[in-house]
């Protein structure tokens, strides 16, 4: 007995002398360090403060959270890596939850032949495929929530992407195939309408829901992208991309609309000193929408100009022009400035003010944000 | 017809020539230059960054990706600072450059490294170098190991030209031993000497030398320097009499220029790779170059 307890004040006396020297390199409760083999998980949030002087404007003059996204980042075997990026927006006044991006990339099928399969956003044009903060800008270019909607164009499919060879500059084609979910129609007796039935007597039934009504490409969809760069000099990049897509629009069942979106796209950047950046981004997308009546043709493009002054500021200036994508045609102008201080890769604030004209209504908003990130951050070729 | 016939010879030689060059792509100027030295006329070695660019900060672009495309060997700085090869690296699918491929080369694999951080790391701390600091090429013995691993990546690359690649190697090592042992014997009165450096570019630099880094003028790794702290940072050089502020050439002038007018210590602006400045042309130059105005700085 006298053996065993001389033990355990041994044991103890070891435990606390052990305790005593970790502790210098123990990092506190709940900040345990990494294990070497967990993915790499990032998260970030976005809260954004947007002012208006259009009263028909819901979403107007609020502050508040305007999504969380968490990412899961990693490789699952040799050249092959996975991508789980979730997300809760806020959508009308709503938080969502959605899968934004779940994929799994093979990163060389073949020589220069890359491929990637999951819930992906469509690679079309040069804005679509970012996640919102990454985008210089608080807002998306309106020709681009005219013509896909509220947010990045997503589709559950695949792609393939070849880099071109025998080409003496860069140029990588690729074509997708997609489904996407149209926008629900519900159905509820608290929605009613009146019809004439056919003894020409009023009855009442239920009456469709559009639980969202923006126009967007759904069902099928097929994409194509090709782009190239070109080096003009040192430190001058021009790029040049062109984009296609076909598929219906997301309200197929009442509409019976046949898609067709083309873009071309042009980027031309300086880099003329370590920090300083110039970029002349321009985008321009055709959207050609066939109904039972006939076919609409809508276009759209933005002009993007930014200059980064040093490591931490960005100064934007961004003209849009933008047609609806419905039978009433309409036209908006708009002219905004944006400035953006990094205080990190991951994380900043930005102040954009937005002059907007839509068939001669003058409108003016404003926006805060402040864009946060944690964790690892991957650096994307865009 | 014979003409015909002698410019198609030519251009098939031509041809030849160009294709049995190993073609390299590497993160920095300096690694460029080092892969010249050993690989000599057997290779083409094209840099993505040039030595005036911070290297925390190089954005990827398609013409990279095209580069690294045609190219049979890629050396990168390693650990954190060019995380941004990653994705061009991916984005350019050539099988040759994956990470344990052939033709990929790490150039800081066996460095010993210095400030590595324990447990957590976070943003608190700043854009923190999480492996340990990246910037050892600018202790110059350590580009033996540097040239080594590039030596055995050229020789995966061409084992036939194995013979040629070790005797660069050895011609390479030789000069730099010599130039070494004079930079040591050039700093030899600076032991000690407490200098103020801009970024944590210099611990490598430091421990070589003798040198006491002694502050820095951002106040974590990353972070503008604020009013208060070069406050601060002005007084402990009044206090310790601290008469050199070394900053490297792309930082912003600013708190440099501030403190030099508040304390009387010299700025030393040094390009910490080749080509980084005028008199700066290969990796050797960046030492002759920072020993030249440290000991102006020194002797004021
Ligand atoms: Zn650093």
């Amino acid at each position: 007995m006298k053996k065993l307890l001389l033990l355990s004040a041994a044991v103890l006396v070891f435990a606390a002398g052990a305790n005593a020297q970790e502790s210098a390199g123990t990092p506190p409760q709940g900040m345990r360090g990494t294990p070497a083999n967990l993915p790499d998980v990032s998260a970030l949030g976005n809260i954004t403060g947007y002012l208006s002087d259009d009263r028909a404007d819901t979403g107007r003059n609020e502050l508040g959270i305007n999504e969380v996204e968490t990412a899961f980042q990693g490789y699952i075997y040799p050249e092959m890596r996975a991508d789980l990026i979730l997300a809760i927006h806020k959508h009308d006044g709503k938080y969502e939850s959605e899968i934004c991006e779940a994929k799994a990339s093979f990163l060389r099928l073949a020589e220069g032949l890359s491929g990637e399969m999951g819930k992906i956003h469509l690679d079309f044009g040069r804005i679509n495929k970012l996640h919102s903060h990454h985008l210089p800008m608080a807002d998306r270019p309106q020709v681009l929530a005219n013509f896909f909607g509220d947010h990045e164009l997503a589709g559950q499919g695949g792609t393939l992407k070849y880099l071109l060879p025998f080409i003496p500059f860069y140029t990588q084609v690729q074509a997708g195939f997609w489904t996407m979910a149209g926008h629900e129609h519900g159905v509820s007796a608290d929605n009613t309408a009146d019809v004439l039935d056919t003894s020409l007597s009023t009855v009442t039934v239920p009456a469709l829901i559009h639980e969202d009504a923006d126009f967007s490409p759904a069902g099928k969809v097929y994409t194509a992208r090709l782009n190239s760069s070109f080096e003009l000099a040192d430190k001058t990049e021009l790029e040049l991309g062109l984009s296609g897509l076909k598929g219906r629009g997301a309200h197929y069942e009442e509409h019976m609309d046949n898609v067709e979106v083309t873009g071309v796209d042009l980027t031309l950047r300086l880099w003329p000193s370590a920090y300083k950046r110039l970029t002349f981004q321009n985008e321009w997308l055709h959207l050609k929408r066939e109904v039972p009546a006939g076919t609409l043709n809508r276009d759209g493009f933005y002009s993007f100009l930014n200059y980064r002054a040093d490591k931490y500021w960005d100064f934007g200036a961004r003209f849009d022009y933008a047609e609806n994508a419905w039978p009433g045609i309409s036209y908006e102008r708009a002219l905004s400035g944006i400035v953006t201080r990094h205080l990190t890769e991951t994380s900043y604030w930005r102040l954009q003010y937005k002059h907007r004209n839509l068939d001669g209504k003058n409108i003016n908003e404003g926006w805060l944000q402040v864009s946060f990130g944690i964790g690892p951050h991957s650096h994307e070729l865009e | 017809m014979k003409k015909l016939i002698l410019a198609s010879a030519a251009l098939a030689f031509w041809a030849g020539a160009a294709r049995a060059e190993i073609k390299v792509v590497t993160a920095s100027s300096d690694l460029r230059y080092i892969c010249e030295r050993v690989g000599g006329a057997e290779v083409k070695v094209e840099s993505l960054s040039s030595g005036d660019q911070d290297l925390h900060m190089v954005e990827p672009r398609p013409s990279m990706v095209f580069k690294l495309k045609k190219a049979d060997m890629v050396v990168r700085v390693g650990l954190d600072l060019d995380m941004w090869m990653d994705s061009l690296i991916n984005a350019a699918k050539n099988g040759r450059l994956f990470y344990g491929q052939p033709g990929y080369v790490d150039a800081s694999a066996g460095v010993p490294l210095l400030e590595k951080p324990e447990g957590k790391v976070d943003a608190s701390m700043g854009d923190i170098h999480i492996y340990g600091n990246p910037h050892y090429w600018l202790d110059p013995a350590n580009s033996k190991i540097m040239a080594g691993n590039i030596l055995a990546g050229l020789k995966r690359a061409a084992p036939e030209k194995a013979a040629v690649f070790d005797a660069n190697y050895g011609a390479f090592v030789r000069e730099l031993d010599v130039k070494l042992a004079g930079w040591e014997a050039r700093m030899a009165k600076y032991k000690g000497l407490k200098v103020i450096t801009y970024h944590s570019s210099w611990p490598y630099f430091a421990r070589r030398f003798g040198l006491d880094v002694a502050g820095h003028v951002e106040p974590k790794p990353g972070i503008p320097p604020s009013a208060s702290h070069l406050d601060g940072l002005m007084k402990k050089m009044k206090a310790e009499n601290i008469k050199v502020i070394l900053t490297e050439s792309y930082y912003p002038r600013k708190g440099p220029d501030f403190l030099a007018g508040k304390t009387g210590a010299a700025v030393v602006t040094a390009a910490v790779s080749a080509g980084g400045a005028k008199d700066v042309k290969t990796y050797f130059d960046v030492f002759d170059r920072v020993i030249e105005g440290l000991e102006k700085a020194a002797g004021k």
